[in-house]
């Protein structure tokens, strides 16, 4: 779990200490080679900050006390099951539902009201897929971006254009992931400081999800910060350069690219052959050197008390009376195996 | 705001068109009506109606097409636009799933409302100042005339009243979800308040009695808005319209 201490002049304790690394504009491969957030007191205001944001429907707490950074220039990814709050939080943002408590600053905009100083700010687009069938893509992206300014519309008829949307069709003609498409072109077009992306790429191909994750990287490297939410591992690990993993409305998990990898290195997996006897392994490599292994299918992962393999791997070869592994791996963990160690299930 | 009040021409047009229709009817009509007010009133099957019948005939073609115009066009077309105008105004965002797209732009809610009770209070009542504009010219054809001044007046009370309607449909609408729900509501209302104003016992207790043929002819008499009935129309639209908007300030998405 990654805090942030530093404190902003309206108290609001925010973003990593000065002097952290500069801003790095190459894309990572994975999680573990990712940027930290970028500093500097300049910006201090600037992205997202939520302090204690809280919110109840009735007697269910859909959001227990939310703590959350998003700094510019970085993706930050809301991960979590269904029901775990990611929608909650993104549509309290962006003051389309109230917190009971807590503050937010978008941008160094306090949300209050109705939200309408934020969304001012951030543009947004919505998880749940509901658009006016009865009018053209062109005359819906006007509609979607009033008050945005005509360069806005430009820019997504651009956009539009990139990822092939037909603007002449009514939009009641469109494919479910073709509205996906139109939300995002209008989300991205608008020369804004920050997004809020509620997933982004649900129902997209996967080459139209190359695209879209491809454009969200350029706008961040422009300086954008953008909070996304997302049920698909595959593109937060290839876009984010923070997780945040929610659950039953709270915060389990705030990682950034250093927290992953510290993660990843105190992790062994071995693979063993299909005739081999993980349980048997894992049960006799069980409390080595401190490590808690377990094993699933052909595979043992041993979780380590510290950052060093080497008395663990030692003990563990030493016994030639266990099965042979086929390959043995260390300091490597996907977000996929991430996920399932925060919840306990498979990712999808 | 453009797009809003272009969602609601089309069906401002129709509500138009049926309106002048009725209208054009009752105008036409008007010779034959005087000639047989005494056969019409024998066939009238209550005392209300043959009361009416009478208060028609006494008042003359000034009368008559007040009562037709406005006491059965107006009110019988003009509630079923009213409610059908403002039943969709929030409820049926809620109902299409488009709410969220509809708040996410960056405008205040209030905006917003205001906006839709603008634009569907201008489709419901624009087409009756326009009908009632062509009342002279229709006359012509049976050679009768009327007073415009008098016919804008009857315009604007009968404005009123359907706007106290219009924004209480509205209200419901920022409470729902469901536009078909709040339709069959408002509907069984005023068919309850109209069946009300025909039974001579009850029929004070009828919103109707606000906009029924005795005080249409007494605007055409004075020339002037009886504020006595217009006040509380308006009072009425106001609380509405402020409690709707107390009521989408607070609502969830």
């Amino acid at each position: 779990m990654t805090e942030t201490s530093n404190p902003s002049p309206d108290g609001l304790p925010c973003g990593p200490a000065p002097g952290a690394p500069p801003l790095q504009r190459a894309r990572p491969d994975s999680v573990a080679e990712r940027r930290e957030p970028p500093s500097g007191s300049d910006l201090r205001a600037r992205g997202i900050r939520v302090r204690g944001l809280t919110r109840r429907f009735g007697s269910r707490v859909a959001l227990h006390p939310i703590e959350l950074d998003v700094e510019p220039g970085t993706v930050t990814g809301l991960l979590g099951p269904n029901g775990s709050g990611k929608s909650t939080l993104l549509r309290c943002l962006v003051g389309l539902v109230r917190a009971d408590a807590g503050r937010a600053l978008v941008d160094g905009v306090a949300l209050a009201g109705d939200g309408v100083a934020v969304r001012r700010r951030v543009s947004y687009s919505p998880g749940e897929i509901a658009l006016y069938g009865e009018m053209r893509g062109r005359a819906h992206l006007e509609w979607l971006l009033r008050g945005r300014g005509k360069r806005a519309v430009e820019r997504a008829v651009s956009v539009a254009r990139e990822i092939e949307l037909p603007l002449r069709q009514r939009v009641r003609t469109y494919s479910h992931g073709m509205k996906r498409q139109l939300l995002f072109a209008a989300a991205i077009a608008p020369r804004l400081p920050v997004r809020i992306l509620d997933e982004p790429t649900e129902g997209l191909d996967p080459s139209k999800r190359g695209l879209v994750l491809d454009m969200l990287r350029a706008d961040v490297d422009g300086g954008s910060a953008i909070l996304l939410s997302s049920h698909h591992l595959g593109e937060v690990d290839r876009v984010c350069d923070r997780l945040v993993f929610l659950d039953r409305g709270h915060k389990l998990a705030d990682e950034s690219a250093a927290d992953v990898a510290r993660r990843a290195s105190r992790v062994v997996q071995m693979e063993l052959e299909r005739e081999g006897d993980p349980r048997a392994l894992a049960a006799a490599l069980d409390g080595l050197a401190g490590a808690a292994v377990a094993s699933e299918g052909t595979r043992v992962t041993a979780r380590l008390a510290d950052d060093d393999p080497r008395p663990f791997l030692a003990a563990a070869f030493a016994r030639t009376d266990l099965p042979r592994p086929l390959a043995v791996r260390f300091g490597e963990l996907s977000l996929a195996e991430l996920y399932r160690e925060l919840y306990g299930v498979e990712a999808c | 705001m453009e797009r809003t009040l272009r969602s609601y021409l089309w069906p401002a047009l129709g509500y138009l068109i049926v309106l002048e229709a009725m209208l054009a009817a009752a105008c036409l009509f008007w010779p034959s009506f005087r000639d047989n007010v005494e056969s019409l009133k024998a066939m009238a099957p209550m005392a209300s109606l043959r009361q009416m019948v009478d208060a028609l005939a006494q008042g003359g073609v000034e009368a008559y097409v007040n009562g037709q115009h406005f006491f059965k066009g107006c009110n019988t077309l003009g509630t079923a636009a009213a409610v059908l105008f403002a039943m969709n105004a929030v409820a049926g965002e809620a109902n299409r799933g488009t709410m969220e797209l509809w708040l996410s732009r960056p405008f205040t809610r209030r905006r917003l409302l205001l906006e839709r009770y603008v634009a569907g209070a201008l489709a419901l009542t624009v087409p009756i100042f326009l009908s009632s504009l062509t009342v002279p010219w229709l006359l012509s054809f049976v050679d009768e005339r009327m007073d415009i001044a008098g016919l804008m007046l009857c315009s604007a009370h009968q404005s009123l009243f359907l706007l106290a309607l219009y924004s209480a449909t509205f209200l419901l609408s920022t409470l729902s979800s469901r536009p078909v729900w709040i339709a069959m509501a408002m509907l069984f209302f005023t068919t309850l308040e109209f069946s009300l104003y025909l039974v001579k016992t009850v029929t004070h207790w009828s919103i109707f009695r606000l906009t029924d043929i005795e005080a249409l002819i007494w605007i055409m008499q004075h020339r002037a808005l009886d504020w006595t009935r217009c006040l509380p129309m308006v009072a009425t639209s106001v609380v509405l319209l402020v409690a709707a908007e107390r009521s989408f300030a607070r609502r969830v998405v």
